[in-house]
Order: C-alpha cells, then sequence, then structure tokens
C-alpha cells in the first residue's frame, strides 16, 4: 500500500525532474517554473512526513510558509526577468552573462 | 489506506510526473505553464490523499490561481520571443556543462531514492481533524505567529522589490542618467 | 585592620584618569581642572586620614597595619625550595610605617605639582592629556608604594614607568623627545627583567609573594642558590643583585641612569614629580621594603653602596660643567638618589629614605622654580643659564623659594637637606669605623666618595642658583638690535663648538633647539598657581629635617624611631640605639659641614654676579669635554650595545629584503595571481555552470547528513569507570555497548533485580530472558497475553521473552516462585533498541580488561602512556625524565622491563634498586596489579587496564556509525598515594588517562 517511502520516491522524482530543467534549459521562464517545481517536492515530503506524526501540523505549516516564500520568489524572478529581457531583448539566461569575467 | 486512497495516489502521482516532464521539456513556455498547473493541481490531489485538506485548497489558490497566472501574463507580455533561442540546436558552447549537470543531477536523484527505501513507516489511521482548517488555522496562529507576520512582511518586501526592479524609467529619470553620463564623459 | 580609605586613596587618580582620558578632549579646561586637581588632593586629604590612623593605632600599642583586601587575583602552583607550593596572589593594601610617609609625599607634593601644572600648562593644547597621564602616574605610583606583594607591586611599578613614557615624550610631535621618551623606557625594561627575576628567586625561597612573609624568610635565605648545578651565592645574594639591577634602571643609578637627563623632555612639572620627587625613588622604596632580605648579603649592600656612591661622584661631576637648569638639576638627582643608595648599602635604611623625603620637597621645589623661570622667560624644554641671569629682581619669590632649596640640597645647617645628609655620613662612618656586615674599605668608601659628591653638589647649585638669578639678565639686550643678536648668537655659537657640534650630532637629544633663542626680554613673576607650590615646598625644604635629627647626640629622631617597625637596620643605626663610639657622629658632621662651605664658597667666589663660567671652562679641555659628555656613556652604550643591536638589525633587513620580501611575499603572490586567474575562468557567466556547482555542493551536504556522525567524548574516566557522550545530532538515536562484549546495554536500567535471577549476566544489557520452568500450576495463570511476553509453549516448559526485561519481570517472578521446577533461566541478547540517551556510564570489571597501558608521570607535565605488551617495554631514561636515577652515578644504565606474561599479569624487572614497589626498594621481579602504583626512581608509574567500548549511531535515514573506543583506564587515586614524595604528581598525572582510538 502507500506509504511514506512511495511520496518520498515521488518527491525525489519531482525534484531530480525539476533540478535537471533548471539546469539544462536555458529559458530562464522554464528554469522559474523548474523551480517551483523543485519546492512543490519539498512541500511533498513535509507534508508527507507530517502524516506520520498525527498529533501536530508543523510539516503542514511549514510548507504554508514554502508556498508564500515560493510566490514572493516568483514575483520577484519574474521582475528580474523583465528587466532581463529590456536589457537583451531575450530570455536566454546565457545572454545574461554581463558579470563574467 | 484503502483502494480508494491507494488509486487516488496512483493517478496524482502519474500525472504530477508526466506535467513535471512536460513542464521541463515544453518547448513554448506557454505549454510549460500549462503543464505546471497539471502538476500543481495532482499535487494538490496528494495533499488531499495525505489528510492535508487546507494545504490543498492553499495549493491551488497559491499556485494555480497566481503563480501559474502570473507566469502567464508574463509570457504573453514577452511575446513571441519567450520562446527563446532553440535549446537542442544552439551550439554545443555549454554543452559540456549541460551533459554534466544532467549527470550530477541523475546521481543526486539516485542517491535520494536509494537511501529512501530503508525508510518504511506505515501511515495508521488519523485523529479527527487532522489537516482541517480549523485545526491547521489554530496551530498556525498559535505556535507560528510570528514566522507567519514575518512571511508577510516577506511578501511585502517581495512585491515593493518586483515593482522596483521590473518598473520602466520615467523620461524625467532617462534624461537625467543622460546628463550625469555626459558629464562623467567630459571629466574623464 | 581594614580602611576603605586606602583603596579611594587610589581610586580618586584613576577615576581622574579616566574621566579626563576618556572624555577631557571635549570638556572645558576648567572641568579637567577641577577633576585632576581635586581628585589628587582629596586623595591628599585621604592620605592624611589613613597615616593618623596608623600613628593612632601605634599610639594604641598595636604592631597591626592597616590593610584593605580587594580580591585574589591568580594562584600559582609552582616549585619552591620547599616542594610544590600553592602560592597566592592577593590585590591588597597595606599601609605600614614606610608606606604611609611614602603616601604623603606622593600625594601632597603630587598636589602642589599639580596646582602648579595649572599655571605651567595653560596655554598648551593637550591640557586634558597631560593630567590624564599625570593622574595615572599617580594612581600607579600609589598602587606601588600600597601593595602588600610583589606582583601587584609590580603592576605600579609598570604603570609608574609607562607614565613616565608617555610623559617625557609629551610633546612627542619633536622627535628628540620621543626619542628621550623609548630611550626611558628601555632602560627600565632592563631593570624590569631585574626585578621579575628577583622576585621569583625570592618567592621561590620563601613560598609566598607577599613583602611580610619575604621579609618573615629572610634568615632562611642564607640557602644556596644553585644554577644549572653550579652554586652562585646565597639566595640573598641572587635575589638582592636582580632586584638592584631593577633599581638601578627605576632609580636611574649606574649603569643605567643615562635615560635620566634626557627625560627631562618632558614638561618641567613632570620633571618635578615623576623624576625628582617619586618614581625614582621607587628603587629606594623597593629596598627599603626588602630591607631584611638585604641584610642577609653582605655582598648586596656592598654592591649598592658602591655603585649608589659611583653614581653620587659621576652625576655630581657632570653636573659641575651642564649649562642648561634642567640638566643640572637632573643630574643633580642621579647624585642625590646615589647618596639615598650609598646609606641603603651600609645598612642606614632609615637614613636612606629620611633623603628620599627631605630630597622630594628641596627637588620639586628645584624643578617648579626651573620651570617658573622657563615659564616667565618661555623657554620650551630646557633654559641655558648662560643666556640668563638677574632673575633675582624680577621674580621674587621663585628667586627666594629656589635659594631655600639650593640651600637645603647643598646642606646649610639647620636645613632639610642638612640632616638627611647627615645620617647619610654618619651611615657611612659608622661602617667605615665599625665592625659590623659590611667591609670597612666599604665605608670608607663611601664616605669619602659622598663627601666628594657633597661638596660637587653645593658648588654646582650655588653655581646654577648664580648664573641665573644674579648678574644681568643676559637676553634682555637681543631683542632690541638684530644685529646684536645676530653678532651674540654667532659667539655662543662659537664658544659652544668645542663640544657641543662635535657630540651633539652623534646624539641629537640635547635640545639646543629648543634653548637657545627666543627668551623674552622681560621676564615677569609666574601666576600664583606657580609660586604656591614653591612657598609650601620651599617651607618643607627648610622645616622637614627637623623629623630626623641625629639620635646620637641624643636629640629626638622621629623619623628613625617611625620606621623603625618596617625596615631593618643594621646595629647601631636604629633611632634607640646607643652610640658607643661617638667618632663616626662627629666625622659625619663635620664632613657635611666642611662640603658645604667649600662648595657653596668656591661658587660664591667665582660665580656671585658674574655673566659668564670662566671657572668650569678652566678645565682641561679635554676632561671639560668628557664631564660635559656624561663620561660618554651614551657614546660608549652606542658603541657596544647599540652598534651590536643595530649590526643584528641590518642583517634582520637584509634577510628581510632578499628572502621574505623577494621570495616569502612574492611566491604566495604568484600562487594567488595563478588562483586568481583559474577562479576567473570558472566564472563564465553561464548559469547553468553554477547550478552545477549549487547542485554539487547540495551532493555533498546530502551526504553528509546521509550518515550519521559519533563524535564520542570521554566525560570522564575513573578507576572502574567511565563516561561518554555522544554527539548529538538530527533525528540521531544511539546504544551503547560499554564493556565491548557485545551486547549492547541498556544504560538507564536498574538492574540489580537480575542477580538474584542469575548472577551470571552482566547486569544493564538488554537482554531476552529465557526461561525453562516446570509449571506448577495451569497455564491460564500465566499472562501470556501481555505485550512483550512470549507465549507459553507446553505445559511442561515455559519461554518468557522480554525485551527489555525488566518490564515483565514481576511477571516472570511470580511464574518462578510458583514454578514446580526450573530447569534453565538463559540471558539473551535482544539488545536491538536504540535510545535517545546520548551519555552513558558502566562500571567495568576485571573481565573486561583488553590490555594494560603503563603510566610514566613524569614530574611535571602531561604524563606518558605506553601500551604493554607480552614483548618487554624497556623503560630508560630517557622514558622517565629527570626523576630517573641509577644507583651509581657511574653505573651502567639498565633499563626497567615491564611485559605482560602468559597469566596475563603485569611483571616488573627492576634494575639495581631504583624501582619501589609498596614502599620498599625491589630487587627481583614482580607483579603489579593493576591500578597499582610503583616508583622509578623519582618518576610515579601506574598499570592502568584498558577497555574497549562501542558505541552506534543511528539516524533517520536508517543508516548507522559505528565507533570502538579504546578507554584507558584512571586508576584510584589511593592507590598510588603509598609514596608521599611523589602522591602529588601521581594524582595530577591520573588526571590526563583517556586515550581515544578509532
Amino acid at each position: 500500500m502507500v506509504d511514506l517511502n512511495a511520496y518520498l520516491t515521488l518527491a525525489s522524482l519531482l525534484f531530480g525532474i525539476g533540478a535537471i530543467g533548471f539546469l539544462v534549459r536555458r529559458n530562464a521562464l522554464i528554469q522559474l517554473m523548474s523551480i517551483e517545481l523543485m519546492l512543490n517536492s519539498v512541500n511533498i515530503v513535509l507534508v508527507a512526513v507530517n502524516r506520520l506524526h498525527v498529533d501536530n501540523h508543523v510539516g503542514q505549516i511549514f510548507s504554508f510558509f514554502v508556498i508564500a516564500i515560493a510566490a514572493a520568489e516568483a514575483a520577484v524572478g519574474l521582475a528580474i526577468l523583465i528587466a532581463l529581457f529590456r536589457l537583451h531583448k531575450s530570455v536566454d539566461t546565457d545572454t545574461a552573462d554581463t558579470l563574467k569575467h | 489506506m484503502s483502494t480508494a486512497g491507494f488509486v487516488l495516489f496512483l493517478v496524482c502521482a502519474v500525472v504530477s510526473v508526466l506535467g513535471a516532464i512536460g513542464t521541463v521539456a515544453a518547448r513554448r513556455p506557454l505549454r510549460a505553464a500549462v503543464s505546471l498547473l497539471v502538476t500543481i493541481i495532482a499535487i494538490a490531489g496528494l495533499y488531499l490523499g495525505l489528510s492535508a485538506q487546507l494545504l490543498a485548497a492553499i495549493q491551488l489558490l497559491v499556485y494555480a490561481g497566481a503563480v501559474v497566472v502570473l507566469f502567464i501574463f508574463v509570457i504573453m507580455l514577452i511575446g513571441p520571443s519567450s520562446e527563446g533561442s532553440n535549446d537542442a540546436t544552439a551550439g554545443g558552447r555549454h554543452l559540456m556543462v549541460r551533459m554534466l549537470s544532467l549527470a550530477g543531477m541523475g546521481m543526486f536523484t539516485a542517491t535520494l531514492a536509494f537511501t529512501l527505501v530503508d525508510v518504511s513507516a506505515q501511515y495508521v489511521a488519523t485523529p479527527e481533524g487532522f489537516g482541517s482548517t480549523q485545526v491547521v488555522g489554530e496551530a498556525l496562529y498559535r505556535q507560528s505567529l510570528v514566522p507567519f507576520e514575518v512571511v508577510s512582511i516577506t511578501l511585502l518586501v517581495a512585491i515593493v522589490g518586483a515593482l522596483a526592479v521590473a518598473r520602466t524609467k520615467t523620461a524625467k529619470e532617462l534624461s537625467e542618467a543622460r546628463e550625469r553620463r555626459a558629464q562623467i564623459e567630459k571629466a574623464a | 585592620m581594614a580602611n576603605l580609605g586606602i583603596l579611594w586613596i587610589v581610586l580618586l587618580p584613576l577615576f581622574g584618569a579616566i574621566i579626563n582620558g576618556m572624555a577631557g578632549r571635549f570638556t572645558s579646561k576648567r572641568v579637567v581642572s577641577v577633576i585632576a586637581v581635586g581628585s589628587v588632593i582629596g586623595s591628599f586629604f585621604l592620605a592624611l586620614n589613613v597615616f593618623f590612623d596608623l600613628t593612632d593605632l601605634r599610639a594604641a600599642g598595636s604592631e597591626a597595619n592597616l590593610t584593605f583586601d580587594l580580591w585574589r587575583w591568580f594562584e600559582l602552583s609552582v616549585p619552591t625550595v620547599h616542594g610544590v607550593t600553592e602560592v597566592p596572589v592577593d590585590v591588597r593594601f597595606v599601609v605600614d610605617e614606610l608606606s604611609s610617609v611614602m603616601l604623603l609625599v606622593i600625594t601632597g607634593i603630587g598636589s602642589l605639582i599639580h596646582i602648579y601644572s595649572l599655571g605651567y600648562m595653560h596655554d598648551d593644547d593637550g591640557f586634558a592629556r597631560y593630567f590624564a597621564y599625570l593622574n595615572l602616574f599617580m594612581a600607579s605610583m600609589l598602587i606601588l608604594v600600597l601593595a602588600s606583594s610583589f606582583p601587584v607591586m609590580f603592576v605600579g611599578w609598570e604603570g609608574v614607568g609607562l607614565c613616565s613614557y608617555l610623559l617625557i615624550g609629551y610633546w612627542y610631535e619633536t622627535p628628540a623627545y620621543a626619542a628621550a621618551g623609548r630611550k626611558a623606557f628601555i632602560a627600565n625594561r632592563i631593570g624590569d627583567f631585574g626585578v621579575i627575576v628577583g622576585m621569583l628567586a625570592l618567592m621561590m625561597v620563601s613560598g609566598s609573594f607577599e613583602f611580610e612573609a619575604i621579609n618573615a624568610a629572610a634568615p632562611g635565605m642564607q640557602r644556596p642558590f644553585t644554577l644549572g648545578g653550579a652554586e652562585i651565592g646565597t639566595f640573598a645574594t641572587v635575589a638582592g643583585l636582580f632586584i638592584f639591577l631593577g633599581c638601578t634602571g627605576k632609580s636611574a643609578q649606574v649603569p643605567l641612569f643615562v635615560w635620566l637627563p634626557d627625560a627631562m623632555a618632558g614638561p618641567t612639572p613632570v620633571s618635578a614629580l615623576i623624576h625628582a620627587a617619586t618614581m625614582v625613588t621607587a628603587g629606594v622604596y623597593l629596598c627599603c621594603r626588602i630591607s631584611p632580605v638585604l641584610l642577609e648579603s653582605s655582598v648586596v649592600l656592598s654592591t649598592i653602596a658602591i655603585v649608589g656612591t659611583l653614581t653620587a661622584l659621576i652625576a655630581a661631576t657632570i653636573a659641575v660643567v651642564q649649562k642648561e637648569m634642567k640638566k643640572i638639576l637632573a643630574y643633580s638627582t642621579v647624585s642625590q638618589l646615589g647618596f639615598m643608595f650609598a646609606a641603603v648599602g651600609v645598612g642606614a635604611f632609615a637614613a636612606g629614605f629620611f633623603h628620599v623625603f627631605t630630597h622630594a620637597f628641596f627637588k620639586a621645589c628645584l624643578f617648579l622654580g626651573a620651570g617658573s623661570v622657563m615659564h616667565a622667560v618661555g623657554a620650551h624644554g630646557d633654559a641655558n643659564i648662560l643666556k640668563l641671569g638677574g632673575m633675582k629682581d624680577r621674580m621674587k619669590v621663585t628667586r627666594w623659594t629656589f635659594l631655600i632649596a639650593t640651600a637645603a640640597i647643598a646642606g646649610f645647617p639647620l636645613t632639610a637637606g642638612f640632616f638627611s645628609k647627615d645620617e647619610l655620613l654618619f651611615g657611612a662612618a659608622s661602617v667605615a669605623m665599625g665592625d659590623v656586615l659590611i667591609p670597612q674599605w666599604v665605608g670608607w668608601f663611601v664616605l669619602v666618595g659622598l663627601f666628594l659628591a657633597a661638596t660637587m653638589t653645593a658648588f654646582y647649585m650655588y653655581r646654577l642658583y648664580y648664573l641665573t638669578f644674579t648678574g644681568d639678565y643676559r637676553s634682555a639686550e637681543k631683542a632690541e638690535g638684530g644685529d646684536d643678536h645676530a653678532h651674540d648668537e654667532d659667539e655662543d655659537d662659537a664658544h659652544d663648538d668645542d663640544h657641543d657640534d662635535a657630540h651633539d650630532d652623534a646624539h641629537g637629544h640635547d635640545d639646543h633647539g629648543h634653548g637657545d633663542h627666543g627668551y623674552r626680554p622681560r621676564p615677569k613673576e609666574s601666576e600664583i598657581s606657580m609660586t604656591f607650590p614653591l612657598m609650601v615646598l620651599a617651607f618643607g625644604a627648610l622645616v622637614v629635617g627637623f623629623l630626623g635629627m641625629p639620635h646620637a647626640l641624643h636629640l629626638p629622631n622621629w623619623w628613625g624611631g617611625w620606621m623603625s617597625g618596617s625596615m631593618g637596620n643594621l646595629p647601631g643605626m636604629g633611632p634607640h640605639d646607643h652610640v658607643e663610639n661617638m667618632t663616626p657622629v662627629y666625622v659625619a658632621m663635620g664632613l657635611g659641614l666642611l662640603a658645604f662651605f667649600i662648595g657653596c664658597g668656591v661658587a660664591t667666589v667665582k660665580y656671585r654676579d658674574k655673566n659668564e663660567d670662566t671657572f668650569t671652562t678652566a678645565l682641561p679641555k679635554k676632561l671639560y669635554a668628557f664631564l660635559f659628555d656624561k663620561w660618554r656613556f651614551d657614546e660608549f652604550y652606542g658603541a657596544t650595545i647599540l652598534r651590536f643591536n643595530r649590526g643584528l638589525a641590518v642583517l634582520a633587513g637584509r634577510i628581510d629584503q632578499s628572502f621574505v620580501d623577494a621570495l616569502l611575499t612574492k611566491a604566495p603572490a604568484w600562487i594567488a595571481m595563478r588562483l586568481g586567474w583559474l577562479f576567473t575562468r570558472i566564472q563564465v557567466g553561464v548559469v547553468h555552470a553554477y547550478g552545477l556547482v549549487l547542485v554539487v555542493g547540495m551532493f555533498g551536504v546530502g551526504w553528509w547528513f546521509l550518515y550519521p556522525h559519533a563524535n564520542v567524548e570521554i566525560d570522564s574516566v575513573g578507576a572502574e569507570s567511565a563516561n561518554l557522550t555522544v554527539g548529538r545530532g538530527l533525528g540521531y538515536e544511539f546504544r551503547f555497548d560499554l564493556d565491548g562484549d557485545g551486547n549492547f546495554d541498556v544504560p538507564d536500567q536498574p538492574s540489580r533485580v537480575f542477580i538474584d535471577l542469575a548472577d551470571d549476566i552482566t547486569n544493564q544489557e538488554a537482554m531476552r530472558v529465557v526461561a525453562l520452568v516446570r509449571a506448577a500450576i495451569a497455564p491460564t495463570e500465566w499472562p501470556s497475553d501481555r505485550s512483550g511476553l512470549g507465549a507459553l509453549i507446553d505445559r511442561e516448559h515455559k519461554v518468557y521473552e522480554m525485551a527489555p526485561p525488566t518490564e515483565a519481570l514481576p511477571d516472570l517472578r511470580l511464574a518462578l516462585e510458583r514454578a514446580e521446577r526450573v530447569d534453565e533461566v538463559r540471558w539473551e541478547n535482544a539488545g536491538e533498541a536504540f535510545g535517545t540517551q546520548t551519555n552513558a556510564e558502566l562500571r567495568f570489571d576485571a573481565e573486561d580488561y583488553q590490555g594494560f597501558a603503563l603510566v610514566v608521570g613524569v614530574l611535571r607535565g602531561e604524563p606518558d602512556e605506553y601500551e604493554l605488551g607480552h614483548e618487554p617495554l624497556l623503560l630508560d631514561e630517557s622514558r622517565l625524565g629527570p626523576g630517573w636515577s641509577r644507583a651509581q652515578e657511574d653505573e651502567e644504565e639498565i633499563p626497567v622491563a615491564i611485559w605482560i606474561n602468559e597469566d596475563g599479569e603485569v611483571v616488573v624487572k627492576p634494575n639495581s634498586g631504583a624501582v619501589r614497589y609498596r614502599g620498599e626498594a625491589m630487587e627481583e621481579e614482580f607483579t603489579i596489579a593493576a591500578g597499582e602504583a610503583a616508583f622509578f626512581g623519582r618518576a610515579p608509574i601506574r598499570v592502568a587496564p584498558i577497555v574497549e567500548t562501542v558505541v552506534e549511531v543511528r539516524n533517520a535515514f536508517g543508516n548507522v556509525d559505528r565507533e570502538t573506543i579504546a578507554i584507558t583506564l584512571n586508576p584510584a587515586p589511593e592507590a598510588t598515594a603509598t609514596n608521599s614524595q611523589g602522591a602529588r604528581t601521581a594524582t595530577q598525572a591520573a588526571a590526563r588517562l583517556a586515550e581515544v582510538t578509532r
């Protein structure tokens, strides 16, 4: 049956997919979405483990905060993306190398 | 856990993984955003299976209602250039880096998966009210009031920051900046 | 007798210094003045109060001193001649006769000089800084005299040295002045080294730092002092000489006196207070403090007497030819300090200290008078007396007070200097003509030397007086015509050429640059804040001598009577001693008067109303130059010590340039540059590359968290037990197998209950109990439905399984009690359980021992540990340390052999007679049990058992970290107390016995 292990495996899968997306894609929009994926996978772990300890809700509350921070992150990230787009007329992160040596 | 619960988990897990792959693999950002929406809804289903009803609702509200919409707004704003260059064909300049990333990530995921195999805790029945709005809300406002307020301030700061970063310069500011640059060049 | 006033005497100036030092810059001069002067005057009144408390106490017949205890500063465990001793150092203030007088001098004269400084320093920019330093000096000096023990005194001793340095270099913008400050500091440091060594030597022999205890232990100081096996004198001699070295630095005696004349670079009130009245007399004070110790060694006393006399003579000859006011006074001070030490050296401590007392008055008065003149003429640094003159009409108060002080220092009858000098000469004459500790020839030398020095003192002081105050003011006309001015300058330069230019270039600290030009044409008398202290001090210079009239003539000698309470004297010099032989009395008095009249007479004839110095310049040119250049001491030091040091510096510089700068700096710079190049390559600007690095880091962190880390620490090790703590971590669980037998323990369970069931179980272990019991009653009564209890197998035999066993123990006991027959009670390991407890304790017994270690406690320091095996371990001198001794010096050294025999016993094969065990010298092989001690020579050795312990830590991922620790048990201290000599070190050695191996 479904146990913690299943949730953890699913979460690590999602995390892996998100991380690979972040690393491999060059489209800043998709990279941001990959970050959202990773954050969601962490939330799954938190909620799943919380299910083991039914006398409190620490995991759920923590994932609540993660959602809040993820929203903030998405807002700022997209703002940066727009600024970047204005500068380079592109959302390709490879073009964002102004600060390199 | 009942069979219904198992089916729910299975469906949501498969959908979320497929959605995630779609997000990452889609060439067009709009498709990626829609795939993300699917993933998020599937994860909300998982939350339901884990007796986290309030969290499932918040997941839908915040992610589906706000974040994904924000993504779509930006995609619309940028227009066709949001597709960027073709990842697959855009030269082998950083191909090495990408291959290494892929390998590293695979290793990481594998490690996680292998180590987690040992964890085998069976779920027991939940007490009444577990994950309900009332109980979670009480916990949120009693145990975690200060972090809660801090998070709200963080959100405010993020909004202001996003505005500051994304807004365009006014004509006046632009002319001022131009003047300043001229002065500097003159001095040099 | 505790007395809070004593504390505040020190605290008031200290607070003054802190307030002025911190906030003085931001407040007005008025506030600074009130704080600085007020605190010192307050301190003076407190000192008066304390002084009268002490006189009341003495009047009441009490011998006790006034004390104030502050806190225990530190404790030392040090080897003394009586063995290792705990020597505490308390911050404790004591007022006895000696320090009470010193208190009055310091605070009284200090107050006057603070008041004087208000006028003198009024226009200086660093007003607040100056007073902060001056107050700090007061506090340090008071700590110096109030301290009850050497270390606390040393705090004050260093404090006054620091303040002296700060105040000499007060006008640090002038490099020469800053250099003078450094010179003073370095000369003092050389002396301070002596004080430290002397203090430690005294502590070694007396077992205490307290002056009282040291003085009480003085008779024991005849014990020989050995250094590297060679006897180099008695403790009293060695300690005395080293402390005297410190005194030569602080009190400017030959050969370290060279700093004091240069110290005149500081403001004049500083010269008066620090470099004439108080700090420089600290050496004399210290000698008086430990007078009983000095009286134990004729060598030390003779040395002090001879050095003092030489200093007095040399400095006097230099002072005769100097041309600047403060310089003359500085050499005069050196000379007078020589007088004081000469007195100390002939055993007349009270007389020497009386001279400290009187000298404080007239020398402070002289310096302040000189300062007043310099202030009036606008001289900065120093004033050339050949360009002064005729001040007597312009500065009446200064003139009269200066004259009185001059008369006093020269020994005019019935002035302070007359009486104190008479006492000094009497001391020298008594030694010369008597039969006391010190050789007679030393007495003669001192007597003749001091007579000559006193003659010269009278001469140069009156020369100074006449050239400054009589005749015409020789700078008056300069201001009127430019041509004249230039002409005079030229003449002056030509005049000085012989000696000045030739040598001053070599050591540019003579400050002519400041003293030589720009005197105001019409000097006026200084303001009241400056003349008032002058008048008080002059009055003191007139009258304080009556406190110490010669007791040999049966005159009342209050001073000697008072001082006899805190310092020793040679026979005949005590205040109540009857003097049989009156010759020394008359010789001393006659010589004193003769010296005054010769010196004063010659000076009067040659200098009164004269406008130039024709007398001393008539000396042979070479002699004059030699004297003018202060016997070329600076040149001598420059050619020897400084040159050597400079050579070293040049060498170091070369090494620095060619090796450090070239190789050591360039090589790392090159490496850094290359690395920088490498790292800039990494900054490719590709987000993915950064992401990859992030992932690698994440991977590492994840890896770290995947596995637990035991981090076992051994808290304490006893004879049969050990305490462990395991490092905590997220989700960690722990289990222990303390005796290393493979069964994990449950440390927090009471275990005695098992003993009556089966004796062969090691307690504390989580076991499964397997009981085969023939039941006597119906099986329904077996509590088979309880969780943790096993099933009933059959009616005949029952198996109980319990983990942990205590849980179901009552039931098991019930079953056993009701059993018809108990076939077997067996205990099987069930110690799978991990717990959250992070520490554990277990008692070990002989069965747990995995091996043995030999612990060798060398006399000091960490004990050595050797693992024992079946092969003999050979111990020789190199392993046993210096405590090891052979039976005979010339015998060939045979090492002691130790090994474990087949029976697991530790066998010791001693060598010829140096091994003791249970208080007996062992000749033959013997076995020694674990925990027992023996002595190899003087080195205590011990056999300590080694046990092994296993700790496992499991984290939330289920990974387990297993750590095996070998613990060397710490045998009980009582086992080693068989030999008193080594017992202490053995106990200390036992403090560290835990060895962790992984």
